[in-house]
């Protein structure tokens, strides 16, 4: 275990040993500490929307029109008269609807698949390594953007395509740690007391091998936030005036050069903030995870 | 081992990377549910007309069938016709290059020039103040949308300061372009002394430049200190500090020791900075490649995105190949391994 005082495990309820490792990572990590204090402020926007929202995110007030700022429209109104704050808020659900389930899609196949191909080895393992190495060619955004563009443009597809994506990340994580785990005692035993594969890889290997999958998790949610956005502001799956935050700074891109800048800032900052709260606590994660970065603070 | 044989051997390991690229690239198309024959066809095309087009585009053959074809014609050097400009698709890429690889060229050394001495500073004291504000700063680069961050600088520059031009192409429209050498505007204009092509190309470089060099410095600082970090911790670096070499002496020893792996960090980096770069071109119509090929993938321009996706593709195993030569001239040993 990478952090705490371990005393005997079973005894301890896991809300508790969560509690403890959460106290842990704050007081080591204040960077992860704030990462995480700023996602949890999205997740409450994206959370508690409805009752926040002043007005219907999707509602056209047509005579008000491209109005600045002011106190009815706290970040002004955009090209269709829609209130630009509450979409902004709105816009946290797109975030987290589709960094979640895409993240969670990646770990789910890239996973067992690092696991089998760590623990197979051989040309299986050769064959899944060279593809991911051909993948690794192609600049992801324009891959995620052919592959959308491709297969169809709904919020549905996004999320399968990033998280199929996004999956050889943590297959190459788990695969090396397999890679090292694979001669060890416990798996050895593990083989002579008769366990079926299926046993040895979920339950003795998986435990040991996920922890760097694991700390690689809020980087690639940061990844998909960004990447579905930059989706998005290109015109590809997700269409205005759905309140996605990178739809919106397609929206106010033309309006840019005629000096409505409320349009497109506002949604800007929010997808820095929340990408940055997620780069801020996957780089604490991370740290806290990898004893040799540890041991470089 | 002969550098011969080093540049062989290379050579030799690309071809099934490129294989695979090349099946990728092949299969990106093919999986997807948009219909091309209808797209050409229109809405009125007969059935006859219907088959006709997918007899001439090859897609009534088997799936293997058009692989074996499309790995042919590629091998050629023929990237197909563009289905929207009927304009073959290598010329239409061969023309863009040029203006792409000139903003790459400047944003990314750049970035290079400024990331490197930063995180090697931000190194030599981890976790202090210049470490902990460039982290915060290389964290928020990550983090900063390309394209938001491309319309802020016009919206400050260009409307609010009127500093820059605007934001159309890559140079002023009544500006006659220079006499094409090499097909940048900058160069071109200075070797022609057009100096009016030359400053006009200039000014409009500076924002779409510092865009890039934002955000390529940014994971280019954090890796070059994570790299140094790990150097200042080595047994040659204890050694020259036993030793009682004066800091400068020892300093210089960390650059040359982080040199090698830095530099294939940047090489590796310049495959999602191409991709990134594509943004920046879409947001200032800049008229290049990456432009070229978002408009194609947004439109559904199937060979011009192939062919497209394929360069650079291209493009990065080459940067690859390079580095690799580079290394291999300055570090010889590193082939031991």
């Amino acid at each position: 275990m990478a952090y705490g005082a371990q005393t005997d495990l079973a005894e301890r309820s896991a809300f508790s040993v969560f509690w403890n490792r959460f106290v842990a990572v704050v007081r080591l990590s204040p960077t992860a500490a704030i990462g995480l204090f700023i996602i949890g402020v999205f997740g409450l926007l994206a959370f508690l929307a409805p009752w926040i929202m002043p007005h219907d995110p999707v509602a056209a007030y047509t005579d008000r029109v491209l109005q600045a700022p002011s106190a009815e429209h706290w970040f002004g109104t955009d090209g269709n008269g829609m209130d630009v704050f509450s979409r902004v808020i709105y816009g946290a659900r797109f975030g987290f609807g589709i960094a979640i389930p895409a993240v969670l899609l990646s770990l789910a196949i890239g996973v067992p698949v690092g696991l089998i191909a760590g623990y197979r080895g051989g040309y299986l393992d050769e064959i899944l390594m060279r593809f991911f190495d051909g993948l690794r060619v192609f600049p992801s955004i324009i891959l995620a953007l052919a592959v959308v563009a491709a297969t169809g443009q709904s919020l549905f597809n996004v999320i399968l395509v990033l998280g199929l994506l996004d999956s050889p990340v943590f297959a190459r994580v788990v695969r090396a740690e397999v890679l090292a785990l694979r001669s060890s005692n416990f798996v050895e035993s593990a083989v002579a007391a008769g366990n079926p594969t299926w046993r040895i890889l979920f339950v003795h290997l998986l435990p040991n091998a996920i922890q760097g999958a694991m700390a690689q998790t809020a980087v690639r949610a940061a990844w998909a936030v960004r990447i579905s956005a930059t989706l998005a502001f290109l015109g590809v799956g997700i269409q205005a005036p759905t309140p996605e935050w990178g739809a919106m700074i397609r929206q106010g891109a033309e309006f840019m050069v005629s000096g409505q800048w409320w349009v497109a800032v506002y949604p800007g900052l929010a997808l820095i903030f929340m990408v940055f709260g997620l780069n801020l606590f996957g780089d604490g994660l991370q740290d806290l995870m990898d004893p040799r970065r540890r041991a470089a603070k | 081992m002969s550098f011969q044989r080093f540049l062989l051997r290379r050579a030799i390991m690309v071809v099934p990377l490129m294989i695979g690229v090349v099946f990728i690239t092949f299969m990106l198309v093919r999986v997807g549910s948009l219909d091309p024959v209808g797209r050409l066809a229109g809405p009125t095309a007969t059935q006859a007309e219907f088959d006709a087009i997918r007899e001439s585009l090859g897609l009534d053959k088997s799936l293997w069938h058009q692989f074996a074809i499309y790995v042919g014609s590629v091998l050629r050097g023929d990237l197909g016709e563009s289905w929207l400009s009927n304009r073959s698709v290598l010329d239409d890429i061969r023309e863009r290059a040029v203006i792409s690889l000139e903003l790459l060229f400047w944003g990314v050394g750049i970035g290079t020039l400024v990331g490197v001495p930063v995180g090697l500073r931000a190194a030599f004291r981890p976790n202090g103040r210049f470490d902990q504000f460039t982290r915060v700063l290389s964290l928020l680069g990550f983090s900063i949308p390309t394209y938001w961050l491309a319309l802020v600088m016009i919206f400050v520059f260009f409307y609010l300061l009127g500093w820059a031009p605007p934001a159309i192409g890559r140079m002023s429209l009544l500006v006659t372009p220079p006499d094409p050498i090499t097909g940048s505007y900058l160069i071109d204009g200075l070797l022609t002394a057009n100096w009016e092509a030359a400053w006009s190309s200039a000014s409009h470089l500076v924002l779409p430049v510092i865009c890039l060099a934002i955000v390529s410095a940014a994971p280019i600082i954090k890796q070059t200190r994570a790299i140094a970090i790990e150097v200042l911790a080595s047994d040659a670096v204890r050694y020259a500090h036993a030793c009682g070499l004066p800091e400068r002496t020892v300093r210089k020893l960390v650059l040359r020791n982080s040199a090698v792996p830095v530099l294939t960090f940047v090489g590796t980096e310049l495959t999602g900075l191409v991709g990134t770069m594509s943004l920046i071109e879409f947001v200032f119509a800049w008229g290049g490649l990456g432009q070229y090929g978002l408009n194609a993938i947004i439109s559904g321009d199937f060979t011009a995105v192939q062919g497209y996706v394929l360069t650079l593709a291209l493009f990065s195993v080459l940067v690859f190949i390079v580095i690799d030569i580079i290394v291999h001239l300055i570090e010889p040993r590193s082939e031991l391994s």
